[in-house]
């Protein structure tokens, strides 16, 4: 294995060749490096298992403030000891001499019998050689020390005074070449090459949501087989989401738990006269019901972009066309992995001379192509504005089964005519998500609206 | 769409001389969805305009015709009787006013036939009877019956032993403590009058559209039926009648007729109707050329009569094909006959230039300068609910837009805002890495007579050093970029942002929205940890209309 190492592993190597168990500390003065340099080198090595690392704790100790004083003046009750040692003195003026140690240094010296006293004359009795903490002062002194290296009684006695030692815990970090290491030759690795094998942080791309991705695919694929787009509203009076297209009042479609009705919304202008008349009249001939305005008036949630190719053609009633509708449709449901409450719908148009279903299943065929389907059959279906109507079914190799994709037909004539169109109109549409599911290989239609970031970052963005 | 459950070696006794495979192979071009299939078993889906389609008796009829075992239209033969009669009171005719029926006899009735005319019984009211509303059919024993029989109304106290019961029930009993009665009882209102189908001993045999008496049960020992059926009008009342009538025949019944009178009432025809049909017509909208006979002949397969009549085709339509309107219903059922298969998909020579919306070019451009800023697309429902709209970012609710019986909570009221959303994004993502940038463009939905759909355009921008002048730049850019347009700020008040930080934004004197840092009370209520700054423009008005 040929490995390639940073300068700064290579530095490091060097010198724990010539001396092991060394601190980071040590490593610095000795590599020339810094400290980050230093950190983030033993890290590499640690990961590559070229370095030890032994962690120990150390207790180490300084002077506090009166810790420091007893070393420069001597321990209290040793400076009472002194200035009594050749003549006693008074207690007032030891406590003149001695400030605020006065009385702790008196406690013990006469606790251990030092002293005598005779009213208010103090006196010395014995003079101890050494005392307690003294050693362990002169030890730390003005530096630190560490507590390996105190006597234990000594140090004790000291720890109980106030404000005497400062205790500090270090962690020191001893570093060493493994076995592995010690055998390698840094030296002779190309200088200035890297790592290019190692890990990378994480960045992400800012993208267009994948399903918006697919929608501006399928979109671009129906402009270029010559269909223009035009755009509608979501909300929509029930005459041009149902009546125009021929779904009678009382169609279970139209109940509330299918369609999102718009809570005491209803609309004003719908059509013009003769489009109501005209379509009440086919509804009131074909169906024989009581055709109800208000019920026409009332808004919904189109439940299909149907709506606004249909009334283009009202309102243009062109000889030939091509055009198309895209965007966000509605069904009361219950959401599901395989069902939304909101969804994409793309629906368009063929008014032509030659319009035919086999045309129709021809374009079928072609968009289909485009987004990379090729196993795609025709079975025959039912929609309440069309006739004939067929159903594409496209065969997914995933999930090894034939789905059910875009619907399709002629408009009937109890549609068009009411409506002024003379013309055949030939129409198509279905759902965008599902597409858009086959293509991410999703299995839940929720993930798309679901903006979670793990997803979005991560899926492919050309599929 | 309702579904119905087949059975292959039943199916295959009904059709004839084919296999399993020819079966399975060819009920999806009649239409038929299949939904699952467990060796012996299908379970298929089948349009609302087809109700012929709720037996499987019905089903092997089609099957017959497409591959052609049995073409041509089945011609129903019913024996005139004089034994059978009802006669309609005048009471009825504001509550239910029609009914009509048939006298099926000489059948044999098995556990498996049983089966199937419950669920069509059960198929026709709940679609072409509207939930019993628009029409309704009872299936009775015929030899527990007395005729003459007669359609009447009587009070609510009226007494009779209800279908599956043993006991006498009062009508308003009924309605109110059985679970047909709470379902229907509605159709009726609350005339003090309800419908009843009395026979000469003055036993009641129905009371429609809610339940059967008991002593008219049809078992497996049952030979002869009555049926009837009621409705608020009398070609709907007729077009059930003339699906049971042709699944009875089909079934081996003999028919004989139930005359009717009274109150606007008469007798069923159940007479085929013959439509005429352009051979052109059907060539040119299948794009095919096929002969006159061919035509006939994938008619004849989609069981239907035809013949030529000069150069049309007069076809004749049986009562229960009550689905074809026109012409164009015949376009489809000669592609039916034909072979939906068989239909090859071509291109039109026709040329037509496409376009794509303005609109969409311009919303493009923007989401592509967003992205090259560092933002991330989120998509978000227009349908919102009122806890991410107005509770967690502390707004108004005043002018509400919702929808009626919503199943999801998640989705009740239509968003006049897309801002909300983002930041319900954001808490849905605090354990993602930051930072985190979203924007969206969308319809929001203002109330105006009826509703003013607008496009909007919102971001936000999550991370430890998130501030106003950052949020402020990317606009700023945005804009500029886009579309060439100045931004000014100025000191505004939000309850989404903090106060002192928050903008109201102008393009040429005229507010388009607000920006600013989302406010700490927010930012808790979505239980995001760092700091988040956004803005929302509406785009309509602004670069398009």
């Amino acid at each position: 294995m040929s490995q390639v190492f940073h300068e700064i592993e290579k530095k490091i190597i060097s010198v724990l060749k010539t001396e092991s168990k060394l601190t980071p500390e040590k490593l610095e003065k000795l590599t020339q490096l810094s400290p980050d340099q230093i950190r983030r080198g033993i890290e590499w090595l640690k990961l590559k298992e070229l370095a030890i690392v032994n962690e120990s704790k150390n207790t180490n100790f300084s002077l506090g403030k009166n810790g420091l004083e007893s070393f420069q003046k001597g321990l209290p009750e040793r400076r009472l000891l002194d200035l009594i040692k050749k003549n006693s003195m008074t207690i007032s003026d030891l406590q003149k001499e001695l400030g605020s140690v006065f009385g702790p240094a008196m406690g013990l010296a006469k606790r251990n019998d030092w002293i005598s006293s005779n009213g208010n004359e103090i006196s010395l009795k014995n003079y101890p050689s050494s005392l307690a903490g003294e050693k362990t002062l002169k030890q730390i002194g003005e530096g630190t020390i560490s507590e390996s290296i105190l006597e234990k009684n000594d140090l004790a006695s000291l720890l109980k005074r106030p404000d005497f030692l400062v205790e500090n815990i270090v962690k020191t970090k001893e570093i060493s070449l493994s076995k592995n290491a010690q055998t390698l030759d840094v030296t002779s690795s190309d200088s200035g090459a890297i790592d290019v094998e190692a890990k990378v942080p994480e960045v992400f791309v800012a993208r267009t949501h994948p399903l918006k991705d697919t929608i501006d695919e399928i979109r671009e694929i129906f402009v270029t087989l010559g269909f223009t787009e035009i755009l509608g509203n979501m909300t929509q009076p029930s005459f041009w989401n149902f009546d125009a297209l021929f779904t009678p009042q009382d169609h279970p479609a139209r109940e509330l738990q299918d369609t999102f009705y718009l809570d005491g919304i209803s609309a004003k202008k719908i059509g013009t006269p003769e489009q109501i008349r005209k379509v009440s009249e086919s509804h009131k001939k074909n169906w024989r019901y009581y055709w109800d305005i208000n019920e026409a008036r009332k808004m919904v949630l189109r439940t299909h972009t149907t709506c606004v190719t249909i009334k283009h053609l009202a309102e243009n009633k062109p000889d030939e066309a091509r055009v198309f509708s895209l965007g966000r449709v509605f069904r009361n449901e219950k959401v599901s992995y395989k069902h939304l409450v909101e969804f994409n719908q793309i629906e368009g148009v063929v008014v032509g001379k030659d319009a035919s279903l086999r045309n129709l299943m021809g374009i079928q065929r072609e968009f289909y192509k485009r987004i990379g389907i090729t196993k795609i059959k025709f079975w025959p279906t039912f929609f309440p504005y069309t006739e004939p109507s067929l159903q594409t079914m496209v065969y997914n190799e995933r999930l090894g089964k034939w789905i059910e994709l875009f619907g399709m037909g002629i408009f009937r004539p109890e549609v068009t005519k009411p409506l002024g169109i003379t013309k055949p109109v030939l129409a198509w549409g279905g759902g965008i998500e599902r597409i858009a599911m086959l293509k991410y290989g999703l299995d839940d239609v929720r993930e798309f609206y679901n903006n979670d970031l793990k997803w979005l970052r991560g899926a492919t963005k050309c599929q | 769409m309702p579904v119905i459950a087949l059975s292959y070696s039943r199916l295959q006794k009904l059709i004839g001389k084919v296999s399993k495979k020819q079966i399975s192979d060819s009920l999806p071009f009649l239409g038929l969805d299949i939904e699952s299939e467990d060796k012996n078993l299908v379970r298929v889906e089948y349009s609302p305009n087809r109700p012929d389609y709720s037996t499987d008796i019905g089903i092997a009829l089609g099957l017959q015709g497409l591959l052609g075992i049995k073409t041509g239209a089945l011609k129903l033969k019913i024996k005139k009787s004089n034994e059978y009669s009802i006669n309609v009171k005048s009471g009825v005719s504001k509550i239910r006013p029609y009914v009509t029926g048939i006298v099926a006899k000489n059948g044999k009735i098995n556990e498996e036939i049983l089966e199937q005319l419950i669920q069509m019984q059960e198929d026709l009211h709940m679609g072409i009877g509207r939930k019993r509303k628009k029409s309704s059919i009872g299936i009775h024993d015929l030899d527990k019956i007395s005729f003459p029989l007669t359609y009447t109304t009587t009070n609510r106290n009226a007494k009779f032993i209800p279908l599956k019961s043993t006991k006498e029930s009062s009508v308003s009993h009924i309605l109110e403590n059985t679970d047909v009665g709470r379902d229907y009882g509605y159709i009726l209102g609350n005339s003090a009058q309800v419908p009843m189908i009395i026979d000469s001993n003055g036993d009641t045999v129905s009371f429609p559209p809610i339940i059967n008496a008991a002593i008219t049960t049809i078992t497996t020992k049952t030979k002869n039926l009555f049926v009837e059926v009621t409705g608020i009008n009398k070609e709907d009342a007729e077009d059930m009648l003339s699906v049971v009538v042709t699944i009875l025949q089909t079934a081996g019944f003999t028919l004989e007729s139930v005359k009717i009178s009274g109150a606007k009432n008469s007798s069923p025809k159940l007479e085929p109707k013959k439509i005429s049909v352009n051979p052109t017509l059907i060539n040119q909208m299948l794009g095919l050329n096929l002969s006159t006979s061919k035509i006939i002949s994938s008619l004849k397969k989609s069981r239907l009569d035809a013949s030529i009549k000069g150069k049309n085709i007069i076809c004749t339509i049986p009562a229960y094909r009550f689905d074809i309107f026109g012409p164009m219903d015949l376009v489809e059922e000669t592609a039916l006959g034909y072979g939906i298969q068989n239909l090859k998909p071509t291109l039109s020579s026709s040329q037509t230039l496409g376009q794509i919306n303005p609109i969409s070019i311009q919303l493009k451009s923007l989401s592509q300068i967003m992205i090259g800023l560092g933002y991330l697309e989120a998509l978000n429902s227009s349908l919102s609910s009122k806890r991410v709209l107005y509770e967690m970012t502390n707004r108004n609710a005043t002018k509400i837009i919702s929808v009626l019986d919503s199943k999801s909570q998640e989705h009740t009221i239509l968003r006049d805002s897309i801002l909300p959303g983002l930041l319900e994004n954001l808490s849905r993502n605090i354990h993602e890495s930051y930072p985190q940038k979203l924007f969206e463009t969308g319809t929001i939905f203002l109330e105006d007579n009826p509703i003013n759909e607008k496009t909007s355009f919102a971001a936000v921008s999550a991370h430890p050093d998130a501030n106003f002048t950052e949020i402020k730049s990317i606009l700023q850019a945005a804009l500029q970029t886009g579309f060439s347009l100045e931004i000014k700020t100025k000191t505004s008040t939000h309850e989404t942002f903090e106060k002192g930080r928050t903008a109201s934004i102008l393009v040429n004197g005229k507010t388009i929205g607000v920006m600013g840092e989302i406010n700490s009370k927010s930012i808790e209520n979505y239980k995001i940890r760092v700091p988040v700054v956004g803005f929302e423009i509406h785009l309509s008005g602004l670069i398009f209309d």
